[in-house]
């Protein structure tokens, strides 16, 4: 086994696990949780990616840190989201939050 | 073994064990914690890659800040003493088939690609990092100021407590 699929492996692991935490957990920051999994192993793939496989490791790192930044930007308002949905329904359940369900 | 696989090893079962404890737990801050500890090990991961500037940020921003976010989000409103509804097994099931296979499909794919490979990983310096960004990627950088920026704001906004018109704040 190359470092490479060493790397790829983790990387498509940790994304399982946060897929997996996405779909089974019903508060909405445990699934905010999984999400920030899913996104540093997406991440994690691209630097590995252009480490090893590109031409331009740099770019690879460029782009990791704009994804830091989105990753920051989505939690920010997802938790301030989550704080206005509990006050107004007493619950952050996705089961029970639905509203908005036609 | 050299010195990056054995770092590689050492952060990925951490990684690893700090993920499976940030879905797996049932209490939401042993979650967040076990959350910090996954994104430490996605640190090291990037330690052991020489791409030692991101492995700072990484620590920096999720176990610095999104981290303790997280826990004041649950100290405003997740009550940890809630009662705990049973989860139907088959949906249990269900997610976790569901997820086996996205990864096993994911996995076939980056595994039968042929990727070019002009040699072992190269370190990028922080410098060159900076300098990147103020190039030939300085839309990027500021967009991603713009977007903090407005979330920032967004967040403020949309967590304020709307007060009656008219009355004292």
């Amino acid at each position: 086994m190359t470092a490479l699929a060493a790397y790829l492996g983790f990387s498509v692991l940790l994304f399982g696990i946060g897929l997996y935490g996405l779909l089974q957990r019903r508060s909405l920051i445990a699934m905010l949780i999984a999400l920030e999994l899913m996104l540093a192993a997406v991440a994690v793939n691209v630097v590995v990616l252009t480490t090893y496989a590109g031409r331009d490791p740099g770019a690879g790192q460029v782009m990791a840190l704009v994804l830091v930044g989105v990753a920051a930007a989505e939690t920010a308002l997802g938790l301030s989201l989550f704080v206005a949905i509990h006050r107004a329904q007493a619950t952050i359940d996705v089961e029970t939050v639905s509203e908005l369900k036609g | 073994m050299n010195w990056a696989g054995a770092v590689f090893g050492a952060s990925a079962a951490v990684a690893l064990i700090g993920a499976l404890g940030a879905v797996g737990l049932k209490n939401i801050f042993h979650n967040i914690l076990s959350f910090a500890l996954a994104m430490l090990g996605v640190a090291g991961v990037f330690l052991s890659l020489g791409s030692d500037f991101l492995a700072v940020v990484f620590a920096l921003v999720y176990v610095g800040a999104v981290a303790i976010a997280m826990v004041y989000a649950v100290m405003l409103s997740d009550p940890l003493d809630e009662p705990r509804r049973p989860r139907s097994r088959s949906k249990v099931l269900g997610a976790a088939a569901f997820a086996a296979v996205g990864a096993l499909a994911i996995w076939l794919v980056v595994y039968r690609a042929h990727w070019l490979s002009p040699g072992g990983p190269r370190r990028v310096s922080a410098a060159e990092i900076g300098v990147r960004f103020l190039q030939d990627y300085v839309l990027a950088f500021e967009l991603i100021s713009v977007l903090l920026l407005v979330a920032m704001i967004g967040a403020v906004t949309i967590a304020r407590r709307v007060r009656p018109p008219g009355g004292r704040g």
